[in-house]
């Protein structure tokens, strides 16, 4: 397993040089396969320790289903480590594992502003501009919220951080949903050969391209 | 939009808001260029909370596979292999 994690950790050097050196617009940020197939043996390499440790080490065994809440943070983790440091979120995941659950707290939803009337569409234009700054406030904030770490940031770089959170949570979305697959196909279909799991490779693997073909 | 905006340009924050645009598939669909920024941010929030809420669910999904995996060994062979390489 060292060998393993010390080829991966090689990996991450070679591809940060990489992307140091070329240009890398945001758009490509977490579509490339590059970063899927980074993604998903990080997300591999994660769940296995969870296999293994199941009960120990754990971060939340006093939590019901102990394992799902150790399968999301470690998928959330690899996913944060896939962000090689380039933003806020990623860095707040890996930083603050532990408190995680302190922090959740029960979320008071905003009461909802009343509709413009007529009568405040007559007010003063510095009036209008400034209620509408205070809705825009409050939805940034609870935006702010979701973002992990983002809370007091400035609207741009929330906006920022935002976006390329939700790229990298597709992309988390979809690795998973492919090793879903896969595994439920092994889990529930014919206890097989090789073979099996290769078709099934192959077959998941058409729209997705997420997992390293097996070997 | 509002007119006047202290310390932060205008213009950063419109193209911020655009490419949030055409991240959420919501506000994709509409097509509207002069989207309400509150607009944008409650379908940004959403998306967000329905994205965390999917990843919630499949690793609910595989922490099952992952326990039913540990009762069958001739599985758990397969599944070492496939998830060792």
């Amino acid at each position: 397993m060292e060998a393993e994690s010390s080829t991966s950790n090689q990996q991450r050097k070679r591809k940060r040089s990489a992307s140091e050196s070329s240009e890398k617009p945001a758009q490509s940020t977490w579509r490339t396969d590059k970063e899927h197939r980074l993604y998903s043996s990080k997300l591999l390499e994660a769940l296995r320790r969870v296999r293994s440790g199941s009960g120990s080490g754990s971060s939340s065994p006093r939590t019901d289903p102990p394992r799902s809440r150790a399968v999301r943070e470690a998928a959330d983790r690899a996913l944060a480590i896939s962000a090689r440091g380039r933003t806020r979120w990623s860095r707040a995941i890996l930083s603050s594992r532990s408190i995680k659950l302190k922090s959740n707290r029960i979320r008071v939803p905003c009461p909802a502003r009343p509709k413009r009337t007529e009568l405040e569409r007559i007010q003063s234009a510095a009036d209008q501009e400034k209620k509408k700054s205070v809705v825009l406030q409050s939805k940034a904030k609870v935006l702010g919220r979701l973002v992990p770490g983002c809370k007091k940031l400035s609207f741009p770089t929330l906006l920022e951080e935002a976006s390329d959170y939700i790229k990298a949570l597709e992309m988390q979305v979809k690795a998973m949903s492919a090793l879903t697959e896969i595994l439920s196909m092994i889990g529930g279909g014919t206890e097989g050969a090789p073979g099996m799991v290769q078709d099934a490779g192959a077959g998941t693997s058409t729209g997705t391209d997420s997992m390293p073909p097996p070997t | 939009m509002s007119r006047r905006r202290s310390r932060i340009s205008e213009e950063e924050i419109n193209e911020l808001i655009s490419k949030l645009q055409s991240l959420v598939p919501e506000s994709r669909r509409c097509g509207s260029n002069r989207a309400s920024a509150t607009k944008l941010l409650k379908e940004t929030c959403n998306y967000i909370k329905s994205l965390q809420r999917e990843v919630d669910d499949l690793s609910d999904r595989l922490s099952d596979l992952m326990a039913g995996m540990d009762n069958n060994s001739a599985q758990a062979d397969i599944i070492r292999s496939l998830l060792s390489s």
